[in-house]
């Protein structure tokens, strides 16, 4: 009779334990939050305390800083997070950074910023430290507030603008009314013209951040150690790291982005130089280069997210920036080749109840008046017909890039398949004859 | 010295006659080109407009899966760069591979339990002219099945408008050194024990190790174990054939072709130093089990 009353109270404890099971365990942890630069741009990610390395890029500024948070591991995203918002408590101190050889080396927390301008490459990214970083900040905001002044600005000539209009208006149709003359009403009206609207300042494609306190690490290629001292001299417990400073393996290699026609939201990238891009040919397809970068597959994984996964015996190929201005040269089986110019598309959606898009040349002066481009891209006609088709991607001063070629072929399903079927059976026919001779020979 | 070379020659073409007349070889290439059949013809139905994607394909949906789960994206995304060739050498070779290399560990074994080999010593052969000549049938068929392979992959290729790509080329050629290192780590483990199932046993487990060796290295452990896994598999590798395949890939990848040559040279030299152990081994323990 006391098992029910047992049973029942251990069926309520499950039912509240599952209740409870999605909330997970939030522990508080010193860890290294870092700012490394990924060859592209800067991205945060932080060593939590489990994590014995850091992994940054050689010879690039990477920004480190250290604190306490509360550290949880989120299972639909299978990553580990930090919640800052309840626990976040920066340490100020020193490092203490030491190499294989050398003799450790202490270092200071570093006021920085860093952004990148806008020029004929995407990437110019810039760190400013110290008083630099102050003036690189001090400028962006004077930038900033002479901006939101000229919109101020705007807003107020653009009132008396729209004020003056409506008086206008009124005063011509009340003239009109009496059947007085408003002709020079009329032309001043045309005259009238809207106050032209302020542009955002365009110096920046990332603008500085708001200078703050970081350990700068601009490492050369090898393995280092760290530590964390308090402002007190005490070393922080648990705060001893591995760093490893890794370099790309190769760079300037071409890399493609391929959009299908019909998955625009779905590109894919070539990135292997030898690789062949097979597709079906039932759409054309538009292609972006870009630059890319080769790095140790588990060092990158691990500097863009600590706790990524990763493959440390392979290489990756990194997209860092597109070609600019650059050519790509298309050659069919039996064709001359044809030099490819980017240019503008917009993705327009398929008329009637069925989903779908198709991509069409961008027209600014017709039905796509005063709208973006949806894609700049390298269109390459598409058809079933066509076997091979080869590319070469070339620079703004028409010179091939270095792994630049690639060959797009289009598979059709083949009913001659078969044959690959029978001749997989060859062995098995050879075998049939030598037995069947070899039996005959005894046989006889 | 000639009369073990030619005691050498007569046994090869004995063992190789066998091998043709037997169904063996022929059962296991058919099995290996079956497989290279249906992954081409997997790959090719696994296309779309935008290019190979292994979800398309129930088979390759698990194969891409399973390889992604254990190697990494990276990984498979290399495998299957140039088309579907790279991946197909390597599963069509294997039935071929382990027949041949596991019926000579057998045969070694089983001859030896039963004083066939015994009986051999007493005559012009020795145990060393014994196993040199199932190593070169090993090898001579090896490379008529990585012919055989070839051809059938050039054709499947042209069926179905596909590239073989230079990373098939190159791991064709450094297949054919690592299948005679492995061959002559069979030689060696029978050489080792005194009948077939241990043979059989102790050559698997060897090649079983070098691949958890070499998978070791793929995967990220940390702190003491990684220390101790990557001490560890620094002093083994240096005996692993699979060490100098990745190695010779590895290097031929950016164009380092002098230190791929470099890397065949050295599975060949594994060999003989592997061979010459073998040699002692008899040499000490002698033909009866």
């Amino acid at each position: 009779m006391k098992a029910l009353p047992i049973a029942v109270a251990l069926l309520l404890l499950l039912c509240a334990a599952a209740l409870f099971a999605d909330v997970p365990v939030r522990e508080e942890q010193f860890i290294y939050s870092i700012l490394a630069f990924n060859g592209k741009d800067y991205a945060g990610t932080f060593a939590r305390q489990e994590a014995d390395t850091i992994y940054l890029v050689a010879d690039v500024d990477n920004f480190i800083t250290v604190r306490n948070v509360f550290v949880y591991f989120w299972p639909i995203t299978q990553d580990w997070k930090t919640d800052t918002s309840v626990l976040n408590v920066p340490f100020e101190g020193t490092l203490e950074l030491s190499g294989r050889e050398a003799e450790p080396e202490m270092l200071g927390m570093t006021p920085y910023t860093y952004y990148n301008i806008r020029g004929e490459y995407e990437l110019n990214w810039k760190v400013a430290k110290e008083a630099e970083a102050e003036a690189a900040w001090q400028h962006y905001q004077e930038l900033m507030d002479a901006y939101w002044q000229s919109v101020s600005d705007y807003y107020e000539k653009r009132a008396m603008y729209e004020a003056m209009l409506n008086q206008l208006t009124i005063t011509i149709t009340k003239m009109r009314d009496q059947g007085k003359d408003v002709s020079a009403l009329i032309d001043t009206l045309r005259e009238l013209k809207a106050p032209p609207e302020p542009q955002y300042p365009t110096e920046y494609i990332v603008p500085p951040v708001p200078v703050q306190k970081a350990f700068i690490l601009n490492l050369p290629v090898g393995e280092y150690q760290i530590r964390f001292f308090t402002k007190e001299g005490q070393i922080m417990e648990r705060s001893e790291r591995r760093i490893v400073a890794f370099e790309k393996r190769r760079a300037e290699a071409i890399g493609l982005e391929v959009i299908p026609g019909d998955k625009w939201t779905r590109p894919v990238e070539s990135k292997t130089p030898a690789s062949v891009l097979y597709i079906d040919g039932s759409t054309d397809l538009y292609l972006r280069p870009f630059y890319q970068q080769e790095y140790n597959d588990l060092f990158y994984e691990k500097m863009r997210k600590n706790d990524a996964k990763g493959n440390p015996t392979l290489m990756k190929w990194v997209r860092i920036q597109q070609v600019p201005k650059a050519r790509v040269e298309v050659t069919g089986p039996s064709s001359e080749a044809q030099m490819v110019l980017e240019e503008p598309f917009y993705v327009e959606q398929v008329k009637g109840a069925a989903l779908g898009y198709q991509i069409v040349p961008f027209d600014p002066e017709g039905k796509h008046k005063d709208r973006e481009p949806s894609l700049q891209a390298f269109h390459v006609p598409i058809s079933k017909d066509q076997r091979v088709i080869r590319l070469r991607v070339q620079d703004k001063e028409g010179r091939y890039l270095p792994s630049g070629e690639r060959q797009i072929r289009v598979i059709t399903p083949s009913r001659l398949g078969i044959v690959s079927l029978i001749l997989a059976a060859c062995p098995l026919i050879a075998m049939i004859i030598v037995m069947a001779r070899r039996s005959r020979r005894y046989t006889s | 010295m000639n009369q073990r070379a030619h005691a050498t020659s007569v046994l090869a073409k004995r063992r190789i006659f066998e091998t043709l007349i037997g169904p063996g070889f022929y059962v296991a290439q058919t099995i290996g080109l079956v497989l290279a059949y249906l992954l081409v013809a997997g790959f090719v139905r696994a296309i779309d407009s935008s290019g190979f994607s292994y979800g398309l394909n129930p088979a390759y949906e698990l194969i891409g899966r399973s390889l992604v789960g254990a190697f990494g994206a990276t990984f498979v995304e290399k495998l299957f760069s140039e088309g579907p060739f790279l991946f197909t050498l390597y599963i069509a070779f294997l039935p071929v591979l382990l027949y041949l290399a596991v019926s000579s560990v057998f045969r070694f074994g089983l001859e030896k339990k039963v004083g066939a080999l015994e009986l051999l010593t007493y005559g012009p052969a020795d145990s060393t002219s014994y196993f040199l000549a199932a190593l070169i049938k090993d090898i001579l068929m090896t490379a008529i099945y990585l012919v055989v392979l070839l051809v059938f992959l050039l054709i499947a290729a042209v069926l179905n408008n596909l590239i073989l790509g230079p990373s098939f080329y190159y791991s064709l050629i450094i297949l054919f050194f690592l299948s005679i290192a492995i061959y002559a780590y069979g030689i060696f483990a029978s050489s080792l024990t005194d009948n077939s199932a241990s043979a059989i046993a102790v050559f698997l487990g060897l090649i079983l190790f070098f691949i958890i060796i070499m998978m070791g290295s793929f995967t990220v452990v940390s702190g003491y174990v990684r220390n101790l896994a990557s001490v560890f598999a620094w002093i083994i590798k240096w005996i692993s054939p699979l060490f100098y395949w990745d190695l010779a890939l590895r290097f031929v990848e950016v164009g380092h072709w002098g230190m791929y040559f470099i890397g065949v040279l050295l599975l060949l030299v594994l060999s003989a130093v592997i061979l010459f152990i073998s040699h002692l081994t008899m040499k000490a323990r002698g033909v009866r089990s």
